[in-house]
């Protein structure tokens, strides 16, 4: 009575295993990839807030800049520091002065 | 025994990859409406993307309306319960009563949000964000501003708190100027950084900015003369409106009784009108040259024409018609130089019934000047009754019919322009606009010849000349109505002229309403303010003199 041995399953040949190796490194890959975009894009967000930020407090800079600039140099300022501290007055007559 | 603890385990895992695959089923069939809203309420906000509304300059660039941002402050009445402590301490922070403060968090019990006080200044946010309250949250708004304050708050106009046009140019250009705040939803972490733009629902809209043709220079200077006079002639309420002779832009447009767009509380209503435009006056003696232009026109007379004013008064029906002295034999330039009521009545007389009537439409004295400022009028002038002889003279010095004095501001406007009429602008404009001629060059120049006489010693306004320029206009002094007819106590001075005479840069409009005191004819109380303006004016624009002194 002969007795059948198992069955021994095939080794996988080298193929399959650069295969298997090669598809494991490249999902790892792909997972590294995917953290670093996304922290990226994170990096990138915060980037934009900041700017959007910074854009709206210069806009509102701007704004306070105008109604200062307006108000210092509004007209009756300049007429009051003309007749006042530089003693100007409007003219009485009219002069041609030739260079 | 070994194999009997192989399909335990593996028994264990497969019931309780069933267990997990079910409850993964359930949660994602049966709840899953309510666990995507959960989810969404505590990871998922609205950001408001901030646009402001545009800035109004004046044609040099000089801002009349800026918009800046300010915080307001509001609260959560549903959130917590607070100290009677915390309300007052919150309230006197931002300048607010605090009894009145806890009434309004009692009437907003049931509510999520309240503003305890909208557009706060950066010192009531820095002694709010001091108290370290929780549940009180910044809103940042928008508040507008006007730096050049009562000089052209009736030509600006105001906004209400939520940044909309409610008068002047901020109603009338409200659609380009107004912003649209922009909405994005992001997704948050837990400690409610935002993390992630999820999706922008509307993009933002600034505002256009907008630049009138107000010179604001031009501006102060009529309105301080303006105000000067009224304090000095006690009058009720005055008006200056100056436009450029070339472009037929508003370089100013000033009223007085004024008030200050960046505090509105205690103002009274009336001064908040903008006069120029929706005040209407008989225009009286300053729409003589109109006159004289349709006798001209006619061809019945000319500029050697005589007009016998003889003895100083005539009687048209049951019309007396009368000069304060008589004058005598005068030219037509002399009729309108010392304005005589009687000289004016004998050439309407003369004319056709229709006549003056159609020169005063032509010179656009039926129409609105749509300048581009909200709330105008038209004046009163109508054709039914020029068989009346009465009602010709009349409305020949200027009675019978109404005006704004920015319409007759264009009608000056025609007669700097040789017999063009310009159309009339607020708005900046790069070239000159195409006028339509009304009339003839050489008789609208005979016009301009003979309103030059006005600030000679023996016209009508000698306060009027303007040194180093020649000019030419003419006065205005007409009686209001009262209850019982033309009122003997009450008057309107006007001044109304073009200068340089010879090539006009600016046309000048000064209407002062019931002046007080000895002296209330157009020649001694706009007179002045008139020369003041222009004199200034042509200075500041460049003209230069043409009578130089040695």
């Amino acid at each position: 009575m002969t007795r059948r041995r198992a069955a021994v399953p095939a080794r996988p040949s080298w193929q399959w295993l650069a295969a298997a190796c090669a598809i494991y490194i490249g999902i790892a890959a792909s997972g590294v990839c995917v953290a670093a975009v996304a922290q990226d894009v994170r990096g990138l967000f915060v980037a934009l807030a900041k700017n959007q930020n910074r854009q709206d407090e210069l806009l509102a800079q701007y704004s306070r800049l105008l109604i200062e600039r307006g108000t210092l140099s509004s007209y009756q300022n300049v007429d009051q520091a003309a007749e006042r501290q530089l003693a100007m007055r409007f003219p009485e007559t009219v002069e041609r002065v030739s260079p | 025994m070994s194999r009997w603890r192989h399909f335990t385990v593996v028994g264990i895992f497969i019931l309780m990859s069933l267990g997990l695959s079910g409850r993964m089923a359930y949660l994602n069939v049966t709840e899953r409406t309510f666990l995507q809203e959960q989810g969404d309420a505590r990871s998922l906000r609205y950001e408001t993307l901030a646009a402001n509304r545009g800035i109004i300059f004046d044609r040099n660039g000089e801002p009349l309306a800026v918009s800046t941002p300010v915080e307001s402050v509001w609260i959560d009445p549903t959130e917590k319960s607070r100290t009677p402590t915390e309300i007052s301490n919150l309230a006197r922070a931002v300048g607010v009563d605090p009894r009145e403060l806890s009434s309004k968090l009692e009437r907003y019990a049931q509510r999520e949000f309240m503003f305890v006080k909208r557009r706060i200044s950066p010192d009531e946010v820095e002694q709010v964000t001091k108290l370290h309250l929780d549940g009180v949250h910044f809103e940042r708004e928008y508040r507008r501003y006007y730096p050049a304050g009562e000089t052209v708050a009736h030509v600006v106009g105001i906004t209400n708190v939520d940044d909309q046009g409610q008068e002047g140019a901020e109603l009338a250009f409200d659609d380009a100027l107004k912003s649209v705040q922009g909405r994005k939803r992001v997704l948050r972490n837990a400690s409610r950084e935002s993390i992630k733009d999820v999706e922008y629902v509307t993009a933002p809209r600034f505002g256009k900015d907008l630049a009138l043709s107000l010179d604001l220079r031009l501006q102060f200077f009529a309105y301080r003369e303006l105000k000067s006079a009224i304090e000095e002639h006690h009058a009720k309420s005055g008006s200056v409106v100056m436009l450029d002779a070339h472009t037929g832009e508003i370089l100013a447009l000033v009223n007085n009784p004024s008030f200050n767009p960046n505090e509105l509380t205690r103002v009274a209503p009336d001064a908040r009108r903008n006069r120029a435009i929706t005040d209407l006056f008989e225009p009286g003696s300053t729409v003589k040259p109109l006159t004289v232009l349709a006798a001209l026109e006619s061809g019945r007379f000319d500029e050697r024409s005589i007009v016998d004013t003889t003895p100083g008064y005539m009687h048209v029906g049951r019309l007396l018609v009368q000069d304060p002295v008589n004058r005598g034999r005068l030219s037509l330039g002399d009729v309108l130089a010392r304005s005589s009521q009687v000289g004016i009545a004998k050439i309407a007389l003369a004319l056709d019934d229709r006549m003056v009537f159609d020169a005063f439409v032509r010179a656009g004295l039926s129409e609105m000047t749509n300048c581009g400022l909200p709330g105008e009028v038209i004046g009163k002038l109508s054709d039914s009754q020029l068989k009346n002889p009465i009602v010709r003279t009349t409305l020949a010095y200027g009675y019978g019919l109404t005006v704004t004095p920015l319409q007759l501001a264009q009608a000056y406007l025609m007669l700097a322009n040789s017999g063009v009429r310009l159309p009339v602008s607020i708005l900046r404009r790069d070239t000159a606009p195409t006028g339509q001629r009304e009339f003839d060059t050489e008789t609208v120049s005979t016009i301009v010849q003979m309103m030059k006489g006005v600030d000679s010693i023996h016209g009508t306004a000698p306060k009027a000349r303007v040194l180093g320029y020649e000019i030419a206009g003419k006065t205005g002094t007409a009686r209001k109505v009262g209850p019982n007819g033309y009122d003997e106590d009450r008057h309107i001075a006007f001044f109304a002229g073009l200068a340089p005479a010879k090539d006009p840069r600016v046309v000048v409009i000064v209407v002062i309403d019931e002046p007080q005191g000895d002296k209330i004819g157009g020649g001694d109380v706009a007179g002045p303010v008139f020369a003041r303006v222009v004199a200034r004016a042509l200075r500041v624009l460049n003209v230069e003199p043409e009578e130089v002194a040695s």
